[in-house]
């Protein structure tokens, strides 16, 4: 029974229950520990019949006959044959309490089992992973600052520290591949640079500790990149039907063509201020620039816009750096003067100057206007001009035929002949060459519409092909993600049976078994055996009754005989009768003591199992409750009464 | 583990014995470690075994062991996530056995690194206490309250580690609520432990 016990108690600890170490087998259990437990197996097996029962036993005593009752008609639903009732949890003995407890663990869900295929998720994995390191943490004494080693430094104090802080890195790519043949000399340079000058990256920033922040920032933006960029792939470049180069210069293209728009748009010439009409002509400028390298590669373009801004720096630079010198020249002779003068001097010039660049700027914007103006009536006179020829050619058409027929009008009645012939042939020959086209024509036809059927086809093969490559590229994320999924589950299933219990093997449960089984064998040869024996004794004493019955009556006919004739045999048969009654009576005494015998173990049997039952515990238990019961209810007449009164 | 294409392409070079015998493998990675770890910036290719390879195809050999070693302390992998990740990138058994021997003998300074790339709170180290017995103060003639003066001693690790120390003084029941308060996060800490 231990055996029994010991894996019940197991199964009711996994069900929730919580029974305490120092409980080793049913016998143990009290009533609360009796209701918990079924109750949790019930909520367990069937919810919406364990719900509505609490765990715990009541005060009231009426409350608690209840909730007794209602858990007997639980498990009665449920399908336990035993008898059960209130007096099962309340009063309970130690065999029923078991049958009850194995029906209810049998009928447990073996969920436990198929939960176990899933992979836990991620958020159960780390919740694990943080409370196994939290644990060990706390397995760890704190220590004062001054007395820490090393191994409590990790978690016990917070050493240096620094924010994360990436910064831009120089790396030497593509090296295998000079992929473009114009960027070739660019290349040569490039890798120059790369071999002599580039510093290793981890020397590149500035603090040593911003190395690593800058090497995964720099990682985890070429992945985001290229998983951007096969998204993209997937959802649009490939129902686009170009290579992936084409599909990126398209979309450059574009891009570019979007932002020359938008910059147009925002950069529409407004002569407000000086120095917008500048800005904005060094925008249109770099529109152009833009604009002339849509086709060369993107760094190229970065390169001319360098190159304009800094000719835009430049070629003004100069300039004004010579005003400068030529204002610092006048100044210096009088720079024995007093600064007072200089700095008047100073203000009046600074005022002429800026008069002058006013001036300069009206006079500028005038001649902007008188520029525009010229160029819209430029314009007008070309597309006037333009016009104007169109009329003088058709002019000189109509003047050219009307000369040929004033030629023709001397001779007019052969001319008319003449012309009517060559009318009439120039019909034929147009209906000649109508019939040789239509000749002509007809084949030209069937094989435009062969190709173009065939052109469809190979459309609708290619977008079918393409649906297949769409459905393969799912199919192959999915396998992957499969395959992604087993490999953690496998991993995970691993690390479980590593911290799983090597002692509790599977093979002593096995031989344990088998061993029980042997035994059960054994004792069921033994019980055949047995049985025989008892089969063979009840045939002899059959027997042996049998032949008695029969030697009796030959006996007694044979004396019955004599005895008629002889005084001394008629003696002998009547002591011969009263043997045989004697003896019949004892065997009936002998019977009637085995049937005894047989009642006296039955009835210590019972005897034994009664007090098993605890009975004259519970009956004090009863009693008591029976008593707390007539209080309950005779403080709740009083209450009816005070509530009457 | 996912490499992107530049760091795939560095490894498999690395792991190409055209381009890199075995010591001078060795000598990459030895750097590749060090010059993570060592705070010294110059010189990171002093070693005279890789003097006679090309600069260039050193640099992003570097490049791609240093993200790579990174990303695998980042991501706490072991040997069997190592192994399988440099075997797609062809590395032989000899080279990931030669680079997870280094990873072993580096990974816990390596996860210093990364772990101090961190903003903290101040940690308290000490705490010292002293009971006051206010008898009258300016304005009140009878006062006749405790107070706790509470110092806690702190240790800052932003910017090395520099101590400080927390001043506060608090009555009897704001101090009982203030321990109250620290058991609670304790025994939340243990119920923590035991999911």
């Amino acid at each position: 029974m231990e055996e029994v016990d010991r894996i019940l108690i197991h199964s009711l600890r996994q069900t929730g229950t919580d029974i305490d170490d120092d409980v080793q087998s049913i016998k143990q259990f009290s009533s609360e520990l009796i209701v918990e437990a079924v109750v949790r197996c019930l909520r367990v097996i069937d919810p919406t019949l364990g719900n509505g029962l609490s765990p715990s036993l009541p005060p009231g005593m009426s409350a608690r006959f209840r909730v007794g009752m209602s858990l007997a008609q639980a498990c009665q639903d449920l399908g336990y044959k035993g008898e059960s009732g209130y007096q099962t949890f309340l009063y309970s003995n130690e065999p029923e309490i078991r049958s009850l407890l194995m029906f209810l663990v049998e009928k447990l869900p073996r969920e436990s089992a198929e939960a176990l295929d899933q992979p836990a998720g991620k958020s159960a994995l780390l919740q694990k992973a943080i409370a196994a390191q939290i644990k060990t943490q706390l397995a760890l004494p704190w220590l004062p600052p001054s007395c820490r080693l090393s191994l409590h430094c990790k978690t016990q104090s917070s050493g240096p520290c620094h924010s994360f802080h990436a910064m831009q890195l120089s790396l030497p790519y593509s090296l295998k591949a000079p992929t473009k043949k114009q960027a070739k000399g660019r290349c040569n340079f490039v890798k120059e640079y790369w071999r002599e000058y580039l510093l290793p990256v981890t020397s590149q920033p500035s603090h040593h500790a911003s190395v690593p922040a800058s090497l995964l920032e720099n990682h985890a933006s070429e992945l985001s990149a290229a998983q951007e960029w096969e998204s993209e792939w997937n959802s649009q470049g490939l129902l686009s039907r170009l290579t992936p180069e084409e599909y990126c210069s398209r979309k450059r293209a574009r891009l570019q063509k979007r932002i020359e728009e938008q910059l147009r748009a925002a950069t529409q010439p407004r002569p407000d201020t000086h120095s917008t009409t500048r800005s904005t002509s060094d925008l249109t400028d770099l529109l152009n620039s833009f604009g002339g390298t849509t086709t060369g590669v993107d760094i190229l373009a970065k390169g001319t816009r360098f190159t304009h801004s800094e000719k835009f720096t430049f070629t003004q630079e100069p300039e004004k750096a010579a005003q400068q010198m030529a204002a610092a020249a006048s100044i210096l002779p009088s720079s024995h003067q007093s600064e007072e003068d200089l700095k008047a001097k100073q203000e009046v010039e600074i005022s002429a100057l800026q008069e002058q660049l006013q001036q300069l700027s009206v006079q500028m914007e005038e001649v902007g206007g008188d520029i525009r103006q010229l160029t819209v009536s430029i314009h007008q006179v070309s597309d006037e001009l333009k016009r104007r020829e169109l009329s003088n050619s058709e002019k000189e058409d109509t003047v050219r035929v009307k000369k040929q027929t004033i030629n023709l009008l001397p001779d007019a009645e052969n001319n008319l002949v003449k012309l009517q012939s060559l009318v009439e042939a120039s019909a034929k020959r147009v209906v000649y060459l109508a019939s040789q086209w239509e000749k002509h024509r007809a084949p030209l036809i069937d094989e435009h519409r062969r190709l173009k059927e065939l052109c469809s086809n190979r459309e609708m093969e290619s977008s079918r092909k393409l649906c297949e490559i769409k459905d393969l590229h799912d199919k192959i994320r999915q396998s992957a993600e499969e395959a992604k999924k087993k490999e953690s589950l496998y991993k995970q299933l691993i690390a479980e049976y590593d911290t799983l219990p090597k002692d509790v093997s599977r093979s002593a449960y096995t031989m344990r078994i088998l061993e029980i089984i042997s035994n059960i064998k054994k004792q069921k040869e033994e019980i055949t055996k047995i049985l025989s024996d008892t089969k063979e004794l009840q045939k002899e004493i059959n027997g042996l009754t049998g032949k008695l019955d029969r030697t009796f009556a030959v006996t007694d006919e044979l004396v019955f005989k004599d005895a008629k004739k002889d005084e001394s045999v008629r003696k002998s048969y009547k002591y011969l009768a009263a043997l045989h009654e004697n003896c019949t009576q004892l065997i009936q005494t002998i019977e009637d003591t085995g049937t005894i015998m047989r009642e006296i173990r039955d009835l210590e049997e019972q005897i034994e199992t009664e007090h098993g039952k605890k009975t004259v515990s519970n009956l004090e238990k009863i009693l008591e409750d029976y008593k707390a019961i007539r209080q309950e209810n005779s403080a709740l007449a009083a209450k009816i009464r005070e509530g009457q009164v | 583990m996912e490499l992107s294409d530049s760091v795939a392409k560095g490894l498999q070079t690395l792991a190409d014995p055209a381009y890199l015998g075995l010591h001078h493998f060795t000598a990459l990675i030895e750097v590749a470690f060090r010059s993570l770890l060592s705070s010294r910036a110059d010189g990171v290719f002093d070693h005279p075994d890789l003097k006679i390879i090309d600069q260039a195809l050193l640099k992003h050999c570097h490049v791609a062991a240093t993200t790579f070693i990174l990303e695998a302390v980042k991501q706490n992998a072991d040997k069997s996530t190592i192994s399988s990740c440099l075997e797609e990138v062809k590395f032989d058994t000899e080279r990931s056995d030669a680079f997870y021997t280094a990873y072993q003998k580096n990974k816990t300074s390596l996860e210093n690194l990364l772990s101090s790339i961190d903003g903290c709170p101040p940690h308290v180290t000490d705490a010292s206490w002293r009971l006051d017995y206010c008898i009258k103060n300016g304005h009140v003639h009878k006062v006749n309250q405790p107070s706790y003066l509470i110092s806690f001693s702190t240790q800052n690790g932003e910017n090395g580690a520099t101590s400080s120390e927390v001043n506060f003084s608090c009555t009897l029941e704001q101090l009982q609520d203030l321990v109250a308060k620290l058991k609670d996060a304790g025994k939340t800490m243990e119920r923590a432990s035991q999911l």
